[in-house]
Order: C-alpha cells, then structure tokens, then sequence
C-alpha cells in the first residue's frame, strides 16, 4: 500500500437534529483516486464537504471527529487554510462569471490578497490549464469570459482553478453528472493524469466511471460505511452483501 | 482591498446603524415635540383651530385636510387604476403595446410633486375657479378638492402597477378553469381574478393611499393653505405635511417650532401605520403564492 | 339561452370598451402636463439658462446654472453617503439567517424609513444639522436625500444578491476565499447589473424631491460650491419660482421642469442599459 495522505477516524456529521454521517472511518493514499458510492442522499455530498470544512457552513451543521492532514486535525485548523490545501470541483460547473479565463485561474491568489509577479501568474496559468487539459483550447482567448466556454471546459477550468492553488487533495462532486459523454470523456482521462500530482476523491453515481479511473472504492448507505477497498475487489468480489446488491443495480 | 475583519465591522456597522437612524429619527420627532405634547396633550387632537398669535394649536384640521385629500384622491383614482390593472394584467400583459403603455405610466411615476404642483396651480386651479363660479361656491380655485385631483392623478401609477403585477399573478389555473367552465372574459376577471386578488388589490390601494398622505409639495402649493378648520371640499385647507412645509418658514420660536415637530411626528405615526398594513399584506401574499 | 349568451358576450365586450376607455384617460393629463412644460420651458432653454444664474426680480432672462450644480452636487453626496452604507446593509440581509431577529428588526426598520414621508425628513435633518450649525447647509440636504436613498439600495442589495446562485460563493470559499471578502470580491461583483439599477432608481426617487431640502438646503441664488453653505437644487427652484409672481421666473420654472423630467427619463433608460450591458452571465 501506498502512504496515507488523509486519515478520517469516527467521523460524524449532522445537520440540527439529523445525523448524516455515523462513525465514519477511512484512509485516502497519496496520489490515489477514490470512489464515493452509494444512493442519493446517503451521505456522499456532506463527507466529502466535511473534508474541507464546507459543511460547517450553515451553521446548523455539526461535525464531530478527526481528519488528520500531514499529522494534523483539520477540524482543529483554521478552515480558510484547509480549504486552500483541499481543493474541490462541485456538480455543476462554477466559474466565476465577472473574471477572465486568466483571472478564474488566478481567482484564488487575487481573492486571498496574494501578490504575484506578471510572469509568476502568466506560469502559474499556463501550467495549471495545462494539468487540466485546456490550455490548447482556450490560449489564444485567456481574456474571454469564463462563462462562454463549454459545460465540460468550464468545468476544466474549475479544476485549474484549484489546481493553480497547489492543492494537495482535490475533491470532485459528481463532476459529469452535468455533462455529455464525450466531456465525461475528456474529465476521466484528465483524472488519470492529475494523479500524478495529487490526490483525488471523486463522489460518483456511476458505476463505470468509478471503475475506470479509481484506484480505491468507499461505499456509502445511509450515513454509514458499508465496505472500503481497492475498486478492483471491490467490483468483483464485493464483501459485504449490501455492496452486492447495490453493485447489481437492486437499489440506488 | 480592505481585510476581512475591517469588512466584518463593516457590514456590522452599516447593519446597526440603520436601526440605530429610526430609533434616533423617532426619538427626535418625540423629544423635539414634548414641549408640545406637554402643554397640549390630547387636546392637540381635539380642538379645532390653530392659531399661532393666540398659541392655540390643534392638529386636528390637518389631520381631517390630509385624511380627506387623501381618501378623496384614492376614490378618485381608483376605477383608472383598475382599469389600468385589469388591461395591462389581463387583457395586453405583454408584448409592445403593453410595454408602451407601462413606460408611459412610469413616466407618470417619474414626474417630479414640485412639477405637478406647479402644472396643478397654472393649469387645474383656474378651472377649478371656472368650475366653482358656475355652482356659485366661493371661487378659490386652490383648495382641499384640487389637492386631492393632483394627488389622484399621482398615485395612480403606483396602485395600477401594482394591481396589474397582482392581476397578472393570479394564476392560469384558476383563469383556465373559469373559462372552460364558459365564463366569459368578463365573468372570470370580475368573479374569478379580481376576488382572487382582492388583498393584494387592497394593499396596493394602501400603498397609494400612503404615498398621498405624505406627498408635500404638489399639495402645498394647490391647497390654498388655510389653517381653519375646512368647511367643504371645496375650501381650502392644509393637510399635515403642507403645514408643515408652508408653516416651517415663518417660526418665530422653539415652542411653535415644538407644535409643528408634533404634527411631522402625527405624521409620521399615521403614514408608518398605513404603510406597515400594506406591506404586511403582500408579505402574507407572497408567502401564500410561494407554498 | 340563446339570448342570454349573447347578452353575456355583450356584457364582457362592454366591459373591456369600459376599461380600456378609463385606462386610457390617464393620458389626458400626462399630455397636459408634459405640453405645458414643454410648450412652456422650451422658451426658457437656450445658452444663458444652462450657463446663467437667476437675473434679479424682474430683469428677464438668466439661468438655473446653480441649481443645476446644486442638484448635482447634492445628488453626488447623498450618494457618496447612501451607497456604501446600504450596499453593507444589503449585505448583511442577505447574509443573516433565516431566524435572525436582528435581520427581521433591520428589514422592519427599512420599510419603514421607506415609508416616511419626505418632508418629516427634512425637519429631523434640520433638527440634526441646521440647529445645531446654525446655518442651511447642502451637507444637511444631502444627508436628508441619503436617508430617502437608503431603503432602495438596501433592499435591492438583499434581492440581487439572493438572485446569485449560491454555488459561485461556494466556489469561493472553497479556494479558502474568506466569507466577507467572497460577498465583496464575488458576490457584489456578479449582482452589479441588479445593484446599479436600484441606485439608479434612487437617484430618480431624489433627484426631484423638494420638501427635504426646504429647510436643509434652503436654497440660493449664486453658484455656491461649498457644501457647508445654502445652495439651490432643481425642485427647490421650480419650487421658489413657481410660487412668485413674476413672469420671468415662471418661465425659469419651466425650463428647469423640462430639464427635470429629461433628466428623469435619462435615467429610467440608463436603467435599461445598465440591465442589458452589464447583466453578469451566470
Ligand atoms: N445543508 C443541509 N440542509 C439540509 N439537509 C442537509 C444539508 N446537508 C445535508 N443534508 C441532508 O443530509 C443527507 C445527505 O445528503 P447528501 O450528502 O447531499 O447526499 P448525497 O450527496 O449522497 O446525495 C440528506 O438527507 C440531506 O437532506
Ligand atoms: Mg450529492
């Protein structure tokens, strides 16, 4: 096995009375992608918002546990730091509809203040939409609106965007859930290479996607995880009976 | 850009000090008109004239001139104002003759009070006067009944934008099934569409009702200014804010200044009072129509 | 049967002529109004009127150019206070919980200063500012036509804001944007189309009001640039002329009404730029 990047221990969330998430406990490896499966509305959202300190959000949230980050709680950092370490791609794509294609790359320096040289943005830019795949797409017109690119390369440009900020951890929600197949396509390919420079943890509904690009499968039901391991045995030999059923298409 | 804990305090402070503006803003009104309220009390409400040599004061004529002018005004507009509502909400509720039409009761919306006051004195009061001679009543012109015809035309763009906005809600459904049950147009506007939005139509006239009670200018300058106690609706009068605006120029000292921060304050209470009913009324609504 | 559906037809005919003859009729005075003071101002318009201030009783001709200045500079003020004001108040509304009483007393307190009628304005601010220094001043003005401003720019504030969808500041917050730099940097930015147009709106709503600048700005006749002085503004000079008796200031009196009602119109169709060039695609 690979070096632990993330070690999550009795992770619970809930929002006012509701319990979302019970005793969650799992570990993501470095430069590894991870599935998140199960049904809608077990849970897949908040965990993985809970890894960035999103779900505290609305502050009728709760969280309770350790996510322990390079021998650190997260949940006991600041959580402005921690979001900037973990990055995260939602379900539908979100670029910012004032800024550039150059700016949206470079939104999370200039919106945290933090100043950098022409020729350090124009790098930081090129290589960010270069590990996203876009870069050939869009460089002669860095300078249009975000918004006038297609769903599946606005997308892509969401990913540049926290990959620009040298994000260790990059969560993705359901990315082509709101794409056609050929961008869905074009993101699993992208996910394949983007480990190489970090780590991925991808909630996905669908079964052959979490197939194809992961290394490493968590199956969720009802707030609780059923089975966790490698998507290969996963797949084939599922352990627990749930997993099997949810596998076969019998519920979800 | 500013830090995040300056826009914290910010926001915070911008956020407080608005209620902290009508608590000191009521406050004023109250503390500077107390020298009043004390010598008068409830007899400011109760008398009948005011007369600043003799220092009798009551408010009681100007409230009558503004609650007349006001009403008067309101009866007056009303069937344009439906009228207005039920064509550009149910009969051309969209397209470019509808658009026209609401550009052009905007533009109404968008005359300064000061111009219709002014257009009220050169145009409506000399035939008011014509009109006043011929059923031989004492010829003014100005007065409480030229107050409240300015004030009609006035309001009605905002009752009648705010009919057709409730008309234009009220939905297919209901105007469908009338229909198909063979209502004609007229039947389901009348027994379906109008029933349906009677409270909003109701806050709407409100509203208006509340724009006239605090408009100051146009009828200032129509009313004739008078502060005896109005015999007919054809004398001239004054209403709280005229007096106000006519009266502020010539005080003489703190106590008759005292007196006329109570009428703002009378004035302030009454159209506060109006216009919370009617806000109240389309919060409900939109609460209802969002369930 | 026959009959009665046919009386019924008649009957809904009938009532659309009614309506539409009675909607119709609210023209009759807005032509009467806009020919009077285009017929009228028209004879005031010409160089001396946009460059002049009033002649001396009597004497004809001269200008509004102070009142125009005036109205400008009073404008400009109350804008300058009122906006980044109401923008933070919007802001807070918009950010506020559900079940916040805090957020529920502000939205009180807004609709009711909305609803306070112009002139009680003026008399508090006269209270605030002229008692106590003792002279009229545009800075008192001013202040009186923020506090008209205010409850418009705070309302469309909230509303614009909640038109975003929320997602754009959760992509913010999820670069590690913190919450109040994300409503400033991402948030106001993307309702900027929907915030213009409600202070634009409010320019309108000010810019001809003249019962809170009679006893704060008071008025002048000279070209005043100082904003701790009297000074004139557009209604208030219809307002004085309008309510002499001579002739030649009757006339400046239409003049700046034309200019006035212009202005107005300008505005309502910089709204319709405003919406359609600088809507912020989402
Ligand atoms: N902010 C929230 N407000 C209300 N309910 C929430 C919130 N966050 C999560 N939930 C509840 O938590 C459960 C899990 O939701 P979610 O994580 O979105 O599931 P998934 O992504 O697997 O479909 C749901 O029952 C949802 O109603
Ligand atoms: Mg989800």
């Amino acid at each position: 096995m690979s070096n632990k990047i993330l070690d999550i221990k009795n992770l619970n969330a809930f929002y006012q009375n509701h319990q979302i998430l019970h005793d969650v406990t799992l570990n993501f490896f470095s430069n590894k992608a991870t599935a998140i499966m199960g049904p809608s509305g077990c849970g897949k959202t908040t965990f993985i918002r809970c890894i960035n300190r999103m779900h505290e959000l609305d502050p009728k949230a709760k969280v309770t546990g350790e996510i322990i980050l390079h021998n650190q709680n997260t949940l006991d950092m600041d959580s402005i730091l921690v979001r900037r370490k973990i990055g995260m791609v939602f379900q539908r794509a979100n670029p910012f509809p004032t800024m550039s294609i150059y700016d949206n790359v470079l939104a999370g320096y200039k919106l945290n203040g933090i100043k950098k040289s022409r020729d350090e943005k124009d790098e930081i830019v090129q290589d960010s939409l270069e590990k996203a795949g876009l870069w050939h797409e869009v460089k002669d017109f860095l300078h249009r609106k975000g918004t006038l690119l297609s769903g599946g390369q606005q997308q892509r440009l969401c990913i540049a965007r926290s990959l620009a900020m040298k994000t260790e951890i990059l969560l993705l929600d359901e990315p082509t859930s709101a794409l056609d197949p050929y961008a869905t396509a074009n993101i699993e390919e992208l996910i394949e290479e983007l480990k190489k420079d970090v780590t991925i943890i991808i909630v996905t509904h669908n079964m052959s996607q979490a197939a194809r690009v992961t290394d490493y499968t968590a199956f969720l039901y009802e707030g609780k995880l059923i089975e966790f391991g490698e998507t290969e045995k996963l797949f084939t030999v599922p352990k627990h009976k749930m997993t099997e059923e949810y596998l076969a298409g019998r519920f979800g | 850009m500013l830090g995040e804990k300056t826009l914290k305090i910010f926001v915070f402070i911008s956020a407080a000090s608005v209620l902290l503006l009508l608590f000191v803003f009521a406050s004023t009104l109250l503390w500077k008109s107390l020298p009043s309220i004390r010598v008068f009390g409830y007899k400011f409400l109760t008398g009948t004239t005011w007369d600043p040599i003799s220092e009798s004061f009551s408010a009681l004529p100007f409230l009558v001139g503004t609650l007349v002018t006001s009403f008067l005004a309101l009866l007056i507009s009303f069937p344009f104002s439906l009228a207005i509502g039920v064509v550009l909400g149910e009969y051309f509720n969209t397209g470019v003759w509808s658009y026209f039409f609401r550009s052009l009761i905007e533009l109404l919306a968008g005359i300064p009070s000061v111009v219709y006051g002014f257009w009220g004195l050169s145009f409506l009061v000399p035939r008011v006067r014509d009109l006043q001679v011929k059923f031989g009543v004492m010829p003014y012109g100005v007065g409480i009944f030229t107050s409240a015809l300015v004030l009609a035309i006035m309001i009605i763009p905002f009752s009648a934008l705010m009919l057709r906005e409730m008309i234009y809600l009220v939905p297919k459904k209901y105007k469908e099934a009338a229909l198909a049950l063979g209502a004609t147009r007229f039947e389901m506007i009348w027994k379906v569409a109008l029933p349906y939005a009677r409270s909003g139509i109701f806050a709407g006239f409100m509203l208006a009702l509340g724009r006239a009670m605090g408009e100051t200018m146009a009828v200032t300058m129509v009313i004739g200014n008078s502060n005896d106690f109005p015999r007919s609706i054809f004398s001239p009068g004054n209403t709280m804010s005229s007096l106000v605006a006519n009266e502020f120029a010539e005080v003489s000292d703190n106590f008759y200044l005292s007196t006329i921060i109570q009428v703002a304050l009378l004035l302030f209470l009454v159209t506060i009072f109006i216009n919370i009913i009617s806000k109240y009324i389309t919060r409900k609504l939109s609460v209802r129509s969002s369930l | 049967m026959k009959n009665d559906i046919f009386f019924r037809k008649l009957q809904s005919s009938f009532f659309f002529l009614v309506m539409l003859v009675l909607s119709l009729m609210v023209f009759l005075p807005l032509i009467c109004i806009l020919y009077y003071v285009i017929s009228r101002g028209i004879k005031a318009i010409n160089l001396d009127f946009f460059t002049q201030i009033p002649s001396h009783v009597g004497d004809s001709g001269g200008g509004v150019l102070n009142a125009i200045m005036g109205s400008f500079y009073m404008v400009f003020l109350s804008i300058i206070i009122a906006v980044p004001w109401g923008l933070s108040a919007g802001i807070f509304l918009y950010d506020a919980p559900d079940d916040s009483r805090f957020a529920y007393l502000l939205r009180l307190s807004v609709d009711i200063i909305q609803s306070i009628p112009s002139i009680v304005i003026g008399i508090v601010a006269y209270v605030w500012f002229v008692m106590p220094m003792q002279k009229f001043s545009a800075l008192s003005g001013s202040f009186a036509l923020a506090i008209m401003m205010l409850p418009m720019i705070v309302r469309s504030t909230e509303e614009t804001l909640r038109l975003i969808p929320k997602t754009l500041k959760e992509a913010s917050l999820a670069l590690g944007v913190p919450h109040y730099t994300t409503l400033f940097k991402i948030m106001i930015p993307s309702g900027v189309s929907g915030i213009l147009t409600g202070g634009a709106l409010s320019i309108g709503r000010v810019v001809g009001e003249t019962a809170p600048l009679i006893f704060t700005a008071f008025g002048s006749p000279y070209l005043v640039h100082n904003i701790l002085k009297p000074m004139d503004a557009l209604p208030l000079l219809i307002y004085n002329c309008a309510m002499s008796p001579y002739e030649s200031w009757h006339t400046l009196a239409w003049g700046a009404s034309l200019i006035l009602i212009f202005f107005t119109l300008c505005i309502n169709l910089l709204i319709k730029i405003i919406v359609k060039k600088w809507e912020v695609v989402l």
